[in-house]
C-alpha cells in the first residue's frame, strides 16, 4: 500500500471532477444518483432472481430503447428542489389570487347555467385524468436509468396533482354557485360512463400498465400528454373563454406553463434518444402503435365541446407538429 | 372568504379512485406492487392519513424551509467550522452523509411506488409530497458536504459510498434495498415510513442536530432539524394504512412488516448511530449516551406508537432492549479495528476520561468491552502498530451484512445462529437475524455477503488489500484513527507515572 498513490482530495464528486469544468449545482445534487445499475444481475442488494430485480432488469435495463449512458442527460432548465418550490409558490400565489379575484367579482353566480352544465361534463372530471398522469409519472420517475430524467418525472407528478388540486378546489366552488348540476359528487360517474371521458379514460388506463420503461416514456410523454395539454387545457380553455368563463381560461393558460416546461426537457431527452441508430424507428413505431388512441380520445373529448370549432382536428395537429418538431 | 378554507376542498383531491374497465384492477394494481392483501380499493378508500396538506401549501412550506437551511449554510460558509471542528465530529458528518444522502433520495422511489401503487388515494396524494420531500433530502445532503469535498478526500463518500462494494454500504443497502426499494406500496408504508421513519430517523436527526449544535456545527443542526420537519410529516403515511390492515383482519402480516423492519433498523443504527454518539462526538458535547436516545426514542416512544396502533412488541422486544446497551460498543471495536475498511477516520474514544463516562453509562464496561481496548491501547502505545490493524475480514451476517459479535469479558458469548436452505448453509449474528431470513427466504437466499464473496474467490488477492480494492477504497480515503493517536499520549504518560512510582 506503501507504494500507491495517496488520493488527494478534488474540487468537486469525483463522478464529476474528471470532465475539468466546474459543475453546477444542479449537477452536484441532481447527476448519477440511482444505485441500482452497478450490479447488472442484481439491481438491488438481496437475491438477484427476487421479483422487484426481476422487474428492474427487465423494464428498467432491458427495455429497447438503449443510450450508452443516460446519466448523461441534463434537464435543460436544471430544476432542482428548491427551485421548484420557488418557483411553483410562485405561481400558486398567481392562481389563488385569480381564484380569490374572481370569487370577490361572484364570476360563478355571472356564469351561464348552460355553461356550468357544459363545466360539469367537460371540466370537473378532470381531476381523474390529472391523477392519471401524476400516477403515470411517478411510475416512470422510478423506473427511469438516470436520476435527472426520473427528477424531471417527479416535478411532472407533482404538477399534476397542482392541475388536480386546481380542479377540486374550483368543483368545491361550482357546487356552491350551482346546486343542481352535479358538481362534486357525478365526477365520477362522467369519468366512467360519459363517452367524451371514455377515449381518456381507455388510453391511461392502457398508459399506465406500460411496464417497460422505454415505452412508457414515450406513451406517456409524447402521446397521452400532448392530447391531454391540447384538449383539456388548450381547447377547454379556449371554450371556456368563449363563454365567459376568464376564470377557467386563466386557469388552463396557467397550467400550460407547466407543461411547456415538460415538453423542454422532453426535447432534450428526444435528442438523446435520437443519438442512438435504432431509436428512432423504435420510437416511430410506439408512436404509430399509440397516436390512434390519443386521436380516439382527443376526438371523443372534443367533438362535444362547444363553441370550439373544429377543435379536435386543431388538437391532433398540435399533437403532431410537437412531435415533428421533435425530428418524430 | 373569497378564497376557500382547506378542508372544503381536501377531500375532492383525494377522491381519485375509479373503477377501471379497459384493463383489470388486478392489471392497474398488479399485487406484487400494490401490496397484496387481498383487499379491493373500496377498502383502502377509508385510509385517512392524519396529517394533511394541499399543493399550494406544500410549496409554500418548504420554499420557506429552504430558504432558512440555505440562509444558515451561506452565512456560515466562511466561518471554518470544518477546518476547526474535532476530528471526531468530522468523522461523523462522513458516516452520515455517506450512509444517508443517497439513500434519501433512493427514498424518493419508494414513495413514488407508493404513489403510483397504492390503492388508497389520500395514501398516493400524500406520497407525492413525501418523494418530493426524499429529492430535497437527498439534494440537500449531497449540496451541504460537497463546499468541503476540496478540503478533504473522504468527503468524496458522501456521494461515492452507495457505489462501491464497502462492507457497510453492503449493509446499508441490503437493509434499505429490503424495507424500501423492493417492496409493494403497502409494505414500504409500513416498513419506510412507520416502521423506520417513525422508529428511528427521529433519533438519528434529532439526536444528531443536539449533538450538531454542542459541537458548534450550526449548518448541519439546521439541516437535519429542517429535514426531520419534513419526516414527521411523511413518517405518518404508515399508520393508517396498518390500521386499514387491521380492520381486514392482516393483523399478523402487518406485524411481521414491522418486526422485520425494526429489526434492520436497530442493527444499522447499532453500526451507525451508536459509535458516533458513544465514541466520536467529543465527550464535552455528549447530551445523551446512545442507549439513553435509544430508550427515550424508540422504546419509550416507538412502544406507545406501536400499541395505540393495536399492534404488539416485536416478538424479540426482550432480546432488543438488552442489545441497545452492547450490540453498538462492538460494532464499535469492530470498525475502529477495521478501519482503513471505513471512509471517515474512527475516535477511539476511549481516554481514561471517556471510559469513566462508559464505565458510568454502561457499568461493566471495563471489564467487557475494556479489556479488549487494553490490548489495542497497550499496542498503539508500545507502537506496536502491526498489531493494531486487521489482516482479514470478520465474519459478518447473512441478513444483515454486519459483523457477528458478542459482548467479551467473562460472559463472553459469542454465538453463530446457523440455517440450511435449499443446500446452502447460511450464518447470523442473531436468534432475530435468522427469523427474518427466514420469513421469506427468497428475498434473500441468492444474495453473497461479503464474506460469501470473499470465500468464493471474487475479491483478489484475498488480503486486507484486495478487500480494500474491492471496496473502492484507496489510501487518501481509508480510515485512520481520528485524532492519529494523540489519545494514547494520555497512556504513555500514565505509565510512565507508574513506572516513577
Amino acid at each position: 500500500m506503501s507504494e500507491t498513490q495517496v488520493l488527494k482530495p478534488l474540487k468537486t464528486w469525483s463522478h464529476l471532477a474528471a470532465r475539468r469544468r466546474k459543475p453546477s449545482e444542479y449537477e452536484i445534487v441532481s447527476a448519477n444518483l440511482h444505485y441500482n445499475d452497478k450490479r447488472p444481475d442484481s439491481p438491488y442488494e438481496l437475491s438477484p432472481t427476487m421479483f422487484m430485480n426481476e422487474w428492474y432488469k427487465k423494464n428498467t435495463f432491458g427495455t429497447a430503447l438503449k443510450h450508452a449512458d443516460w446519466n448523461a442527460f441534463r434537464d435543460p432548465e436544471e430544476v432542482v428542489y428548491r427551485t421548484y418550490n420557488m418557483m411553483q409558490d410562485g405561481q400558486e400565489t398567481y392562481v389563488f389570487s385569480l381564484f380569490d379575484q374572481f370569487n370577490q367579482r361572484e364570476h360563478d353566480t355571472a356564469l351561464d347555467p348552460r355553461w356550468a352544465g357544459t363545466l360539469a361534463r367537460f371540466y370537473t372530471p378532470s381531476r381523474y385524468l390529472f391523477h392519471t398522469i401524476q400516477m403515470a409519472s411517478a411510475y416512470v420517475g422510478q423506473v427511469s436509468p438516470a436520476s435527472t430524467i426520473t427528477n424531471c418525472h417527479y416535478f411532472q407528478m407533482a404538477d399534476s396533482f397542482r392541475w388536480l388540486s386546481h380542479t377540486a378546489y374550483r368543483t368545491k366552488e361550482l357546487s356552491l354557485a350551482f346546486a343542481d348540476k352535479g358538481f362534486a359528487s357525478d365526477e365520477r360517474i362522467y369519468w366512467e360512463t360519459d363517452p367524451v371521458w371514455q377515449g381518456f379514460r381507455e388510453l391511461m388506463e392502457k398508459t399506465l400498465t406500460v411496464w417497460d420503461w422505454g415505452e412508457a416514456i414515450i406513451v406517456l410523454n409524447l402521446i397521452a400528454k400532448p392530447a391531454i395539454d391540447e384538449a383539456v387545457l388548450r381547447k377547454l380553455g379556449e371554450s371556456a373563454r368563449h363563454n365567459g368563463d376568464t376564470l377557467l381560461g386563466l386557469l388552463t393558460d396557467a397550467q400550460l406553463i407547466d407543461a411547456a416546461r415538460h415538453r423542454r426537457w422532453l426535447a432534450t431527452f428526444i435528442k438523446m434518444a435520437l443519438e442512438t441508430p435504432g431509436n428512432l424507428e423504435l420510437i416511430q413505431g410506439w408512436i404509430a402503435k399509440w397516436e390512434p388512441l390519443a386521436d380516439k380520445a382527443i376526438d371523443a373529448y372534443c367533438a362535444h365541446l362547444p363553441d370550439v370549432a373544429g377543435g379536435a382536428g386543431a388538437a391532433k395537429a398540435a399533437t403532431r407538429d410537437f412531435r415533428h418538431s421533435l425530428g418524430l | 372568504m373569497a378564497v376557500l378554507n382547506r378542508m372544503d376542498w381536501y377531500d375532492l383531491a383525494r377522491t381519485t379512485n375509479w373503477t377501471p374497465t379497459y384493463v383489470t384492477e388486478d392489471e392497474l394494481f398488479p399485487p406484487l406492487m400494490s401490496g397484496n392483501f387481498g383487499l379491493p380499493q373500496n377498502a383502502w378508500e377509508k385510509y385517512d392519513e392524519p396529517y394533511k396538506q394541499t399543493y399550494p401549501e406544500y410549496v409554500k412550506v418548504q420554499r420557506d424551509k429552504d430558504a432558512g437551511a440555505y440562509s444558515v449554510k451561506a452565512a456560515l460558509e466562511r466561518s471554518r467550522i470544518f477546518e476547526n471542528a474535532d476530528p471526531g465530529w468530522k468523522s461523523v458528518m462522513k458516516a452520515h452523509y455517506g450512509a444517508i444522502a443517497r439513500g434519501e433520495y433512493a427514498a424518493a422511489s419508494a414513495e413514488a411506488r407508493m404513489m403510483r401503487f397504492s390503492k388508497a388515494p389520500g395514501m398516493r396524494n400524500m406520497s407525492t409530497l413525501g418523494c418530493l420531500d426524499e429529492v430535497r433530502h437527498g439534494q440537500m445532503q449531497l449540496y451541504f458536504p460537497h463546499e468541503h469535498v476540496s478540503k478533504d478526500r473522504q468527503m468524496d463518500w458522501a456521494f461515492k459510498a452507495y457505489d462501491t462494494n464497502e462492507w457497510g454500504m453492503i449493509a446499508a443497502r441490503h437493509f434499505f434495498d429490503d424495507i424500501m426499494m423492493t417492496r409493494d406500496a403497502i409494505s414500504v408504508s409500513i416498513m419506510l415510513t412507520f416502521s423506520f421513519e417513525t422508529g428511528f430517523t427521529n433519533m438519528q436527526f434529532l439526536g444528531l442536530a443536539a449533538d450538531a449544535a454542542e459541537a458548534g456545527d450550526h449548518t448541519f443542526a439546521n439541516l437535519i432539524s429542517s429535514i426531520q420537519t419534513d419526516e414527521s410529516r411523511h413518517a405518518q403515511i404508515g399508520g393508517p394504512a396498518l390500521k386499514v390492515l387491521i380492520e381486514n383482519g392482516q393483523k399478523a402480516e402487518a406485524q411481521k412488516r414491522v418486526d422485520i423492519a425494526v429489526w434492520g433498523a436497530w442493527k444499522l443504527f447499532s453500526v451507525l448511530t451508536g459509535p458516533i454518539m458513544d465514541y466520536y462526538t467529543p465527550l464535552e458535547h455528549r447530551k445523551q449516551s446512545f442507549k439513553e436516545f435509544m430508550e427515550e426514542w424508540i422504546v419509550a416512544q416507538f412502544e406507545r406508537a406501536l400499541t395505540d396502533m393495536g399492534l404488539d412488541l416485536p416478538w424479540y422486544w426482550d432480546i432488543f432492549l438488552k442489545d441497545i446497551a452492547e450490540t453498538h460498543h462492538g460494532m464499535h471495536m469492530g470498525s475502529y479495528f477495521w478501519r482503513p475498511t471505513v471512509w471517515w477516520n474512527p475516535a477511539a474514544g476511549v481516554t481514561p476520561d471517556e471510559r469513566a463516562w462508559l464505565e458510568e453509562k454502561y457499568p461493566g464496561w471495563n471489564d467487557t468491552w475494556g479489556q479488549c481496548w487494553d490490548v489495542i491501547i497497550d499496542n498503539v502505545v508500545d507502537g506496536n502498530m502491526a498489531m493494531a490493524y486487521p489482516e482479514t475480514l470478520p465474519y459478518v451476517c447473512n441478513m444483515c451484512q454486519l459483523p457477528i459479535l458478542g459482548t467479551p469479558g467473562k460472559k463472553w458469548n459469542v454465538k453463530d445462529y446457523p440455517l440450511e436452505y435449499n443446500g446452502r448453509l447460511y450464518h447470523f449474528g442473531s436468534e432475530v437475524d435468522r427469523w427474518c431470513f427466514e420469513q421469506e427466504p427468497e428475498r434473500y437466499a441468492g444474495h453473497l455477503s461479503i464474506v460469501d464473496r470473499f470465500l468464493a474467490g471474487m475479491i483478489q488477492p484475498m488480503d486486507l488489500g484486495g478487500a480494500l480494492a474491492y471496496m473502492n477504497l484507496a489510501p487518501g480515503e481509508c480510515g485512520d484513527d481520528a485524532h492519529n493517536y494523540a489519545w494514547a499520549e494520555v497512556y504513555r504518560a500514565l505509565r510512565a507515572t507508574k513506572k516513577a512510582s
